[in-house]
C-alpha cells in the first residue's frame, strides 16, 4: 500500500487558493484546515503568481487527442495540489477606496486572474479586507468591483480583524464560502464530464475509463461517496470490457490495464471498507481476483503477472487489517450470498498475506527463469537505465536527450521485459516473502489457527532454509514437526524432517542429524503409502516418502554411526565423525520421538521377590528401523547399581572388549539383532540382596563402538503405544511371549525385608479399669537373629481414630488432656543397668514411646512393662513394633522391621451411688417439701442441725473380683468441716472387703448439718481398691491399689420449723399395753397451732384423742402419749398419725414404715452379745 | 473434478487420504487437508457462529484456496472427511450426495471386523469404492 502514491491513498480534499493580502494566509489556511470537512488552501502572495500555478490554456479539446493511455499519471495529483475550485483574491478597503491608480491597478490584477482562470472555470470570491473600521467603501466602488469581476453579490465578502470576535466570523464567513463553491465547481466539473459519458462522445474505451475514473474523483472531493463508488466500478468494468475486446494484448498493454484496474480496484476497496462493508468488499475482492487471476499474459512477462497478483493480496490484506482495527466485530458480520457463501478466513488478514507470499514466490521463480534466459541468451541490460514512468499511469518510456530537452520515446516490448528483468533482479523477493508468512503466522498464532500457523511457518522456513538461514529455519522446523508428530501426519513430517536433517547437516550438527536421520528411517511408511506419493516434484531434499527411501537414510546414518562417513558440513571444520575423540550419545525417554528407533520394554516376572533370590527379567527390545540392526553390547541399569549388567554379543564381541565397570555381571547372548517391528526378547535372572525396590531404569545399546542409545526402560503394563505407527494397521505384537505378563508386567519389582527370627510377644489380662496403671507386658524372644540396637515403638491410637485428646481440651500442658496416657515403660529389674543407661534411648510420651532394646544373643529374651493409665473409659489400640538389624554392622546391615498391635478396652471398675435418710421415726417439716415442685428436678433435702444418714453404695462392674480396701468421705475445703460433721469417715478397713463381680459394699455416714447457708456440698468419696489377684496375695507390693474419686451432689439445706418424732417401744408383745408417744417439737421462735389425727388401727386398741389442735410453745416439744394394746402379732400398722401445721397449711404423716411394729406372740428371749460390736461393722447386703 | 479425500480420526491423524491428480501436488493437498482441519475445530467449537448448520454432518465450505475449494463432513463418531476439488463452481447438493455416498462407503470400511478403530484404513475394496464415487461426482445431479 505505500508504494501508491499519496494522493491516491487518501480521499482528496478540496483545494482553494488565497491572493493577495499575504499577512492573513496564515490565519485562513488555518482555519480551513480544521474545517470539516477540512479544505487546503494555496497561498499567493499576488496576483501575477497565478499564473505559474494555473496552466493558463487547459487542453481544447481532450476528445480528440489520441488515447494513448488511460489515466494520465499526474492529473489527480494536479487537482489535489495545484488546480483550486476556488480563489479569493483579497483586497485590502483602502485599495478599492483608494486613488485611482490604485483602482486602475486592482482593476487590471482582476483581469489577470478571470483570465488565468476563466478556461478552468474556477471559482471567484473576492474578499475585501477592513484595516480599519472606519473604512467606508462607496456604494459605486463596489458595484463597480462586481461588475469588473462578474461575480454575485454574495460572493464578494468583507474581511474584517479588528477584534478576535469579528475576525472570526470573517474566517467562518469565508470558510462557508469556500465550501460551497468548491461544492458547486467540483459537481460543475464532474457534471461536465458526466454529460460527455452519458452522450457517449468519446472516441475510444480509455477515454471512458479516464471519464469515469475523474467523476468518481470529483465525487470523493465532494464526499460523495456512493457516487464516487459507483463510476469507480464503471471505469473498472470499462477496463475489463477492454481486455475482452483486445484478443492479444501486448506486456505493455495489460501492465498498463492492471496498475489502473489495480489503482481503481484500491479505490473501490477503501472506500467499501471505509464504509464498512467489509463483505462487499471481500466479495469484490474475490471477483477481481478471479478475473484477473487468469490474465497472465505473455509467458516471458509472466512474472509481472505475479507479482502483480501478489500485491493485490497484500493490499488487501493490509487495507483489511487497518479497518478491522476500526471494526473489532468482524466476525459478527459474515454473511454471503447463498451461491457464494464467505468462509470466516476470508475476513483474516492472514489468509490474504499468506497467499499475497504464495504469489510471491510464483513471480520470483518465473522471474528466476526469465532471468536465466536473459543471461543465456548474453543480453545486456544496458537499455533498462534510462527507462522511466511515462505521463501515463502504468506505461513506461525512454527517456531520450535530444539537445537540451528530454524526450520520451516509447519502448518496444522486448524493451521494456529487459527493463522489467533487471529491475525484478534489483529486489531479494525471500525476505519480502519471509515478511508477509511472517505476518501470516503471527496472525494465525494470535487468534490460536494452530495448523494454517504451521504451514505459513512451514513455508516460512523453507524460505530461510533457501537462503541459507540455518538457525531461523530450524527452530521454526521443529515446531512444526512436533505438531506434525503430534497428529500422525506422517507424509507431511517426513517433508519436515527432511529439511530439519539437512539444516543439521549443513551446520555440522552430528547428534541432530543423526536422531532426525534414525526418526525418519523408523517413520511408518511403508511401500504402499510410497506408491500413492510416488515421484513428488517438491518433496523436499528428503527425496520422495518411500520405503526406498528409508533403507536409503538408515544406510546412510549407519554409515555415520559407525564412522565409516563424515558429515560433509559447509564449513569444513573437524569433529563431524563419530570417533574416539567423538563419541554420540543419545538419550531416549518416553515421550522421545526416537521411540520409534528404539523401544525398551523391561518386565520382572514377579511382583514381589525375597531377597537374596532370584528372579527373571525379560527385556524386550524392538526397533522400526528398515533393517536389521546388530548391537554390540547392552547394559542394563537399575537403582540397585549392584544388580547391573552387561549382555555381550557372541559375534561381534572379540572377548577382551568388555568396557563397563568391572564388579558387573557379563551375559552372553547368541545374537542381539533387532529386526524390523519384531521383538528382540532377553531373559535373565536378576538378584538383589537389598529389600525395597528394585527398579530397571534405562537399557544402554551399544550399535557401533563410539555409538550409544540409553533408552529408558519402560513397564510393558504403563507403555504407551509407539507414536505414528498406532495409527498404521498392523499386526500387534507383545513384548513378551506370556500376554499376560504384557499387559501386567512391571519394571520395578518389591524386594521383601529378611524375615524377622524375634517374636514379639504382648501379654494382656483382661480389660484395663479406668484409674489403675495399667501394665502390659512385652516380651521378646530371639529365636534365629541376634538383636542389634534393636527400637521398640510403642503407639496408642484411638480404635475409633483421632487423637486420644478430647476436643475440648486442647491445652497442651494439662495431664488430664489425654484420656489414656502412657505412664512408662518399666524394664525388667536385675539386668545390669549401668551398662544400659550408657545407650539407652527412652522416650515417652503421652502416646508415644519409643525405648531401646539391648543387644539380645540368639535364643536370649528380654521384656518389659508398659504402665498405661485410662481417665476415661475408652478401647485403644495398642501398636508396638520393634525394628532392629540382625547384623552388628548397622551401616550396611537391613533392618528387620516387626508389627504386634492389640486392642485394649478401658472400662470403669466401680460404680458409686448414694442415698441420704433421716433418723427413724424422725420427720422434720421441711417447706421445700411443701410446696408443689417439680420432683425430678429437684435436689435432695436436708434438715439442718438434725442427724441424717448418708448410704454410699459401690458396686464392682467388673469381671473380676476387687478388694476394697478403705472407703472415705473426703471433704473439700475447711468451710465443710464447720458445717457438717460427719461420723464414720476416713476409716482404713482393717480387713479389705472382697467384692465379687456385680456385689454392692455399702458404707453408712451420719452427717449433721451445721451451717445456716441453704446449700452443701456433701464432698467427695474416696475409694481406694485393688484388683484380688489370688490367694497369696501380698498387699500392695506387686498391685498398686487404685485410689477412686467421685463427688458427691449438693445437697439443700433447710431449717425445719417442725420436726415430728414417734417413740414407741422396738417391739410388742400381743396383749401387753405399751405407750406410743408422739412428740411434737416447735423450733421456731413462733407459736405454732397444729392440728392433728390419729386414725384408728385394726390391730391395736388405743387409748388418747383422736383430734385436736394444739399449741406448740416456740421452742418446746410438745409431748402426746397413747396406750395401745396389740391385738394381733405380726408387722402391724399403728394407727396412722397426721399433722398439719396451720401457720404453714401443710399436712403432715410420717411414712409407713416409720408407723409399722412388730408384734410377738409371746415375750420373746434373746441372747444380748456384743451389740456394740456389730453396729460399727458395716452391713453389706446383696 | 475432486483432487483429494480424506478421513481424518479424532486426534487429527490422517486415516485414508487419497488424491486423484496427475500433477505432483499431492503434498500440497495433504497440508490443504491439514490445514482445513483448523476450520473444522472451529466451526465444531464454535457452533452458535454457524447456526443454522447446528446438528448437521455436512460443514460445508471449508475455506476456499486460490485454486481449491474445501468442504468437510463430521460423522457422528466425530471423524472428519474432507474434500478438495478443483472445481470452482459446485453444487452444494453434488457435495452432500458425494459425502453421503462416502460415508456408506466408509461405515462398510470400518465394520469389517479386521479393522481396528483408530487405525488407517487399507482396504482396498474401500480404496475402489472412493474412486467410483469420485469419478461420478457431479453427474448424479445432472443425471
Amino acid at each position: 500500500m505505500e508504494e501508491y502514491p499519496e494522493e491516491l491513498r487518501s480521499p482528496p480534499v478540496s483545494l482553494v487558493a488565497v491572493v493577495g493580502c499575504g499577512e492573513l494566509h496564515q490565519a485562513i489556511t488555518t482555519h480551513l484546515h480544521s474545517q470539516q470537512p477540512p479544505i487546503n488552501s494555496l497561498a499567493l502572495p499576488d496576483v501575477s503568481k497565478i499564473s505559474f500555478l494555473i496552466s493558463p490554456k487547459p487542453k481544447t479539446d481532450s476528445s480528440s487527442s489520441a488515447a494513448v493511455g488511460i489515466l494520465k499519471r499526474d492529473w489527480l495529483q494536479k487537482h489535489r495540489t495545484r488546480i483550486p475550485s476556488v480563489i479569493a483574491a483579497l483586497f485590502t478597503s483602502d485599495r478599492i477606496s483608494g486613488d485611482p491608480a490604485q483602482w486602475l491597478q486592482l482593476c487590471s490584477d482582476l483581469e489577470e486572474l478571470k483570465a488565468s482562470i476563466r478556461a478552468r472555470n474556477i471559482r471567484l470570491v473576492l474578499v475585501v479586507v477592513h484595516s480599519h473600521s472606519k473604512d467606508d467603501i462607496t456604494e459605486d466602488r463596489m458595484l463597480a468591483l462586481r461588475k469588473r469581476a462578474e461575480v454575485d453579490s454574495k460572493y464578494i465578502i468583507t474581511f474584517s480583524q479588528n477584534d478576535a470576535f469579528e475576525l472570526k466570523q470573517s474566517l467562518h464567513r469565508l470558510g462557508s464560502i469556500f465550501a460551497e463553491l468548491a461544492n458547486t465547481y467540483y459537481k460543475d466539473e464532474g457534471r461536465k464530464i458526466k454529460t460527455k459519458i452519458e452522450k457517449k462522445s468519446f472516441s475510444s474505451i480509455e477515454l471512458s475509463i479516464r471519464y469515469c475514473f475523474k467523476v468518481a474523483v470529483y465525487a470523493e472531493f465532494r464526499r460523495d461517496w456512493v457516487e464516487a463508488l459507483r463510476f469507480y466500478e464503471d471505469a473498472y468494468h470499462a477496463l475489463r470490457e477492454m481486455i475482452g475486446t483486445s484478443t492479444r494484448t501486448t506486456i505493455q498493454r495489460l501492465v498498463e490495464i492492471k496498475t489502473v484496474a489495480e489503482q481503481l480496484h484500491f479505490k473501490i476497496s477503501t472506500l467499501l471498507l471505509h464504509g464498512g462493508k467489509i463483505p462487499d468488499a471481500v466479495t469484490w475482492f474475490r471477483q477481481h481476483n478471479t478475473w484477473y487471476k487468469r490474465i497472465i499474459g505473455s509467458p516471458e512477462a509472466v512474472f509481472l503477472h505475479w507479482e502483480w497478483m501478489s500485491r493485490q493480496f497484500l493490499v488487501f490484506a493490509e487495507l483489511l487489517e487497518t479497518s478491522s482495527i476500526a471494526i473489532p466485530t468482524i466476525s459478527s458480520v459474515i454473511v454471503g450470498t447463498a451461491e457464494r457463501p464467505l468462509t470466516e478466513w476470508e475476513f483474516h488478514p492472514a489468509h490474504y498475506y499468506q497467499l499475497a507470499a504464495h504469489y510471491l514466490k510464483e513471480k520470483r521463480s518465473s522471474l528466476e527463469f526469465a532471468v536465466s534466459m536473459s543471461e543465456s541468451l548474453g543480453e545486456v541490460d544496458s537499455s533498462a537505465e534510462s527507462v522511466v514512468p511515462s505521463t501515463y499511469v502504468g506505461q513506461f518510456a525512454r527517456l531520450v536527450e535530444q539537445g537540451n530537452a528530454h524526450v520520451m520515446q516509447p519502448l518496444t516490448d522486448d524493451e521494456y521485459t529487459r527493463y522489467a528483468v533487471a529491475e525484478g533482479k534489483r529486489f531479494q523477493d525471500s525476505f519480502e516473502i519471509i515478511a508477509l508468512l511472517k505476518k501470516s503466522y503471527e496472525s494465525y498464532s494470535n487468534l490460536k489457527v494452530h495448523r494454517m500457523g504451521s504451514f505459513c511457518g512451514f513455508q516460512m522456513a523453507k524460505e530461510y532454509y533457501g537462503v541459507g538461514d540455518f538457525s531461523n529455519a530450524k527452530p521454526l522446523f521443529d515446531g512444526i514437526a512436533s505438531l506434525y508428530r503430534q497428529e500422525g501426519w506422517v507424509t507431511l513430517l517426513w517433508e519436515v524432517l527432511g529439511y530439519l536433517r539437512e539444516c543439521s547437516r549443513k551446520q555440522g550438527m552430528v547428534k541432530d542429524f543423526i536422531e532426525y536421520s534414525l526418526e525418519m528411517a523408523a517413520l511408518p511408511v511403508s511401500s504402499k503409502t510410497g506408491d500413492q506419493l510416488f515421484g513428488f516434484k517438491e518433496c523436499g531434499p528428503a527425496g520422495p516418502v518411500s520405503l526406498q527411501q528409508r533403507k536409503l537414510i538408515h544406510n546412510e546414518v549407519f554409515g555415520f554411526i559407525c564412522g565409516e562417513l563424515e558429515l560433509a558440513s559447509s564449513d569444513e571444520s573437524a569433529n563431524l565423525k563419530v570417533t574416539v575423540d567423538n563419541p554420540l550419545h543419545l538419550e531416549i525417554d518416553v515421550v522421545s520421538p526416537l521411540r520409534l528407533v528404539l523401544l525398551a520394554s523391561v518386565a520382572f516376572h514377579e511382583h514381589i521377590v525375597k531377597p537374596g533370590s532370584s528372579t527373571s527379567i525379560t527385556l524386550s527390545l524392538l526397533s522400526q528401523l528398515p533393517h536389521t540392526v546388530e548391537i554390540d553390547q547392552l547394559e542394563v541399569q537399575f537403582n540397585q547399581s549392584d544388580c547391573n549388567f552387561i549382555i555381550v554379543n557372541s559375534h561381534r564381541h572379540s572377548g577382551a572388549l568388555v568396557d563397563g565397570h568391572q564388579g558387573h555381571r557379563v551375559e552372553t547372548a547368541s545374537s542381539l539383532s533387532l529386526s524390523t517391528n519384531r521383538w528382540l526378547r532377553l531373559t535373565y535372572d536378576v538378584k538383589s540382596d537389598e529389600s525395597g525396590k528394585l527398579e530397571c531404569i534405562s537399557v544402554i545399546a551399544k550399535l557401533a563402538p563410539h555409538f550409544t542409545i540409553c533408552c529408558r526402560a519402560e513397564s510393558p503394563a504403563s507403555m504407551d503405544e509407539l507414536p505414528l505407527w498406532k495409527f498404521e494397521d498392523r499386526v500387534e505384537t507383545y513384548p513378551t511371549k506370556d500376554p499376560a505378563l504384557a499387559f501386567s508386567g512391571q519394571r520395578a519389582i518389591q524386594v521383601e525385608e529378611p524375615e524377622s527370627q524375634v517374636d514379639l510377644n504382648l501379654g494382656l489380662s483382661g480389660p484395663a479399669f479406668v484409674g489403675e496403671s495399667f501394665l502390659v507386658p512385652v516380651t521378646l524372644a530371639s529365636k534365629g537373629h541376634a538383636v542389634y540396637s534393636g527400637e521398640l515403638k510403642i503407639n496408642l491410637v484411638d480404635v475409633r481414630g483421632g487423637g486420644l485428646i478430647s476436643p475440648s481440651d486442647t491445652e497442651p500442658f494439662s495431664m488430664d488432656t489425654h484420656h489414656v496416657q502412657l505412664l512408662g515403660i518399666s524394664e525388667p529389674e536385675g539386668e545390669d543397668e549401668s551398662q544400659q543407661d550408657t545407650d539407652k534411648i527412652k522416650k515417652i510420651q503421652e502416646s508415644f514411646g519409643l525405648v531401646s532394646v539391648p543387644f539380645l544373643k540368639c535364643g536370649e529374651s528380654w521384656s518389659c512393662k508398659l504402665e498405661i493409665k485410662w481417665h476415661r473409659p475408652k478401647p485403644v489400640m495398642l501398636y508396638v513394633s520393634l525394628r532392629y538389624s540382625p547384623d552388628s554392622n548397622e551401616s550396611t546391615a537391613q533392618k528387620v522391621n516387626i508389627h504386634k498391635s492389640l486392642q485394649i478396652d478401658g472400662k470403669t471398675a466401680i460404680m458409686i451411688s448414694h442415698r441420704l435418710l433421716l433418723p427413724f421415726r424422725q420427720d422434720p417439716l421441711l417447706p421445700s417439701r411443701i410446696k408443689p415442685v417439680n420432683d425430678t428436678d429437684q435436689s435432695p433435702s436436708l434438715p439442718s442441725n438434725e442427724t441424717s444418714i448418708l448410704i454410699i453404695s459401690a458396686k464392682n462392674c467388673t469381671d473380676v473380683p476387687l478388694r476394697f480396701q478403705s472407703m472415705s468421705l473426703e471433704v473439700d475445703g475447711d468451710d465443710f468441716g464447720n458445717s457438717c460433721s460427719v461420723q464414720h469417715g476416713g476409716e482404713d478397713l482393717s480387713d479389705p472387703a472382697l467384692v465379687v463381680p456385680g456385689e454392692e459394699f455399702k458404707k453408712v455416714f451420719s452427717i449433721i448439718p451445721k451451717t445456716n447457708s441453704s446449700k452443701i456440698g456433701l464432698g467427695n468419696v474416696c475409694l481406694r481398691w485393688r484388683r484380688d489377684s489370688g490367694l497369696d496375695e501380698q498387699s500392695g507390693t506387686t498391685v498398686n491399689s487404685v485410689l477412686t474419686k467421685q463427688k458427691l451432689p449438693d445437697v439443700n439445706l433447710e431449717v425445719s420449723p417442725l420436726v415430728l418424732r414417734l417413740d414407741c417401744p422396738p417391739y410388742a408383745i400381743l396383749g401387753e399395753p405399751f405407750t406410743y408417744f408422739i412428740e411434737i417439737q416447735n423450733q421456731t421462735q413462733l407459736l405454732q397451732e397444729v392440728k392433728f389425727s390419729l386414725a384408728d388401727a385394726q390391730s391395736f386398741v388405743m387409748s388418747g384423742s383422736h383430734n385436736d389442735t394444739v399449741f406448740v410453745l416456740p421452742k418446746s416439744v410438745h409431748v402426746l402419749s397413747y396406750k395401745l394394746v396389740p391385738l394381733a402379732s405380726g408387722v402391724q400398722q399403728l394407727p396412722r398419725f397426721t399433722l398439719t401445721s396451720v401457720r404453714y397449711s401443710a399436712g403432715f404423716q410420717p411414712s409407713i414404715a416409720a408407723s409399722t411394729l412388730f408384734v410377738f406372740p409371746s415375750k420373746p428371749h434373746f441372747k444380748m452379745i456384743d451389740v456394740q460390736d456389730k453396729r460399727i461393722k458395716s452391713l453389706a447386703t446383696e | 473434478m475432486i483432487v483429494c479425500v480424506a478421513v481424518v480420526g479424532h486426534q487429527n491423524n490422517p486415516l485414508y487420504i487419497q488424491s486423484f491428480t496427475d500433477a505432483d501436488d499431492a503434498l500440497k493437498l495433504h497440508h490443504i487437508v491439514h490445514c482445513s482441519l483448523d476450520v473444522i475445530d472451529e466451526k465444531v467449537n464454535n457452533p452458535k457462529k454457524s447456526g443454522p448448520t447446528l446438528n448437521e454432518t455436512f460443514l460445508g465450505l471449508l475455506y476456499p484456496t486460490e485454486n481449491y475449494k474445501v468442504y468437510g463432513y463430521l460423522t457422528n463418531t466425530k471423524v472428519k472427511f474432507i474434500l478438495v476439488t478443483t472445481d470452482l463452481d459446485v453444487k452444494d447438493a453434488d457435495v452432500r450426495n458425494y459425502f453421503r455416498s462416502f460415508h456408506a462407503a466408509y461405515v462398510d470400511a470400518v465394520s469389517n471386523p479386521f479393522h481396528v478403530p483408530g487405525k488407517k484404513i487399507t482396504s482396498k475394496t474401500f480404496a475402489e469404492r472412493v474412486t467410483n464415487i469420485v469419478k461420478s461426482f457431479g453427474f448424479s445431479s445432472a443425471a
